[in-house]
């Protein structure tokens, strides 16, 4: 405990000393209690201050809250009541400087994560992949086909580990909600052209047809393309990954009210009722499928869909296939009065 | 002297070096690994190099970013190309939002992704060399 006789001894103090919490008398000598609150604020905002003073007027205690004091005590007061004050303003100060370090540890884990999944993860994996890489490649001429074929094996579940870490790294680093801020108008059959393509190879692997039918024009929506190429890239690749060899799998955007469906449909095995309910949420996968996965894919698209002010929904019947529904809200250059989003005017359109 | 082209990979991880040195020995280039940002710099002082190959993550965060800003200061090893090999698209595009990947982190370079398909690594670094040769004709 340390006592100072005025404003400027006090904030001394204040500094030397670093109290949990600080008494502050509001009339004293030289500056006024109210100025010693604020620079206390200034100095460190978790210290708790109380002010006793015989002034106990309504008004200045309010003006006192203002400056940052946490709480008043008028004079004269009991011995129990200034304890009670005190008990409760160093629990106040246990709970800011306890919620200021979770906050800290949150922050430093979600950042740390992503690099310690990153370098400890990956480095090996890549290591082991460009290995692989280097002796097929000079291998080329000698190794026999079925050598061969296993070493393209090899690199093939390498890759999609990968692509496991990448993901999952994604959906920890990244914050979804940044990409609002480089929106701009994107006609719907880009990212959709784009996400056809990336999963073209799959598909062609298991002689499954893609089709796109995108109404003309192409409705457009304020947005990120790349993202939500990546969005449609996740429920595409789902859709290509849970169809049966030799089916058909299809693309649609339709417009209505302002709105854009963007819908995936399949022949696949369908989902369950049960799994239907959560198949959007983190880390869920369906059960007994037998596919591989970390089941983040459809939660990224979920977040990716929401950041975009829109929806997603999910149709199903087991054994027949499933339908996916992207959808979006649209920006309309031909009918400013129609019903589109409601968005901020200077924000519609190219200019 | 061998009409050799003399390239230098700095890289922390032993395994994936070896795999590049293999595939750049393999085409005909002399190389030579060093494993931190400290030896990589030393090498780049005593000697020349018709190319560098510079992870960028390496060590405790990003060593080589420090390293390439150290090479993009100094007069005369700004005039070498340098191909940066990185596992970490995700970060260069958080870091450097909306630009295409290709941080310009020095005057002469060029970014692959690991792991790198060999045909690539090989098309790149020959594309580099040739280029700087040219503007050496140029000069």
């Amino acid at each position: 405990m340390a006592v100072a006789r005025d404003g400027n001894r006090g904030l001394e103090l204040v500094e030397e000393f670093e109290p949990d919490l600080v008494f502050v008398d509001l009339k004293m000598p030289g500056i006024s209690g109210f100025e010693v609150l604020e620079k206390i604020e200034e100095i460190d905002r978790t210290i708790v201050t109380i002010v006793i003073t015989g002034y106990a007027t309504v008004s200045s205690a309010v003006d006192a809250m203002k400056s940052g004091a946490y709480d008043f005590l008028p004079k004269p007061f009991t011995p129990d009541e200034f304890r009670l004050v005190t008990r409760r303003g160093l629990e106040k100060r246990a709970l800011v400087l306890e919620t200021m370090a979770l906050r800290r540890e949150k922050e430093m884990l979600r950042e740390n994560f992503a690099a310690i999944v990153s370098h400890e993860m990956k480095s090996p994996l890549n290591a082991v992949q460009q290995n692989l890489f280097v002796v097929a490649h000079e291998l080329a001429d000698s190794a026999s086909a079925e050598q061969r074929e296993r070493l393209e094996r090899m690199q093939a579940r390498i890759r999609d580990l990968l692509q496991v870490v990448d993901t999952w790294l994604r959906c920890v680093s990244v914050d979804v909600d940044a990409i609002k801020e480089r929106f701009v108008p994107v006609a719907v059959d880009a990212p959709i052209a784009r996400a056809v393509e990336s999963v073209e190879t799959h598909a062609t692997r298991k002689s499954i047809e893609l089709h796109t039918l995108i109404g003309e024009p192409a409705a457009v929506v304020m947005g990120d393309e790349g993202t939500l190429a990546e969005a449609l890239t996740n429920v595409l690749g789902n859709a290509v990954k849970y169809s049966y060899e030799g089916s058909k799998v299809t693309v649609t955007a339709e417009r209505r009210d302002g709105l854009v469906d963007i819908a995936v449909t399949d022949t696949g095995i369908g989902i369950s009722e049960e799994d239907r309910a959560h198949i959007l949420d983190d880390f869920y996968r369906a059960g007994g499928t037998g596919e591989g996965g970390v089941g983040i894919g459809l939660a990224i698209c979920r977040r990716i869909v929401e950041a975009h002010d829109g929806s997603m929904s999910v149709e199903s019947a087991i054994g027949q296939g499933s339908t996916i529904t992207v959808t979006l809200p649209t920006i309309q250059f031909d009918d400013p009065h129609g019903p589109g989003p409601k968005e901020d005017p200077a924000k519609k359109g190219p200019q | 002297m061998s009409d050799k082209k003399r390239l230098l990979i700095v890289d922390d991880d032993p395994d994936f070096a070896g795999a590049i040195r293999s595939i750049l020995e393999t085409a005909g280039y002399e190389t030579e690994v060093m494993h931190n940002p400290k030896d990589g710099w030393q090498a780049l002082k005593k000697n020349t190099y018709d190319l560098l190959l510079l992870d960028i993550m390496m060590g405790r965060g990003a060593e080589g970013v420090m390293m390439a800003r150290k090479i993009r200061k100094d007069r005369v090893l700004r005039e070498m190309p340098v191909l940066i090999i990185t596992g970490i698209r995700e970060q260069i595009a958080f870091l450097f939002p909306g630009q295409a990947i290709h941080p310009g982190f020095v005057p002469v370079d060029e970014l692959v992704e690991k792991p790198v398909e060999p045909e690539l690594l090989l098309e790149r670094v020959a594309a580099l060399i040739a280029a700087a040769e040219e503007r050496k004709a140029e000069a």
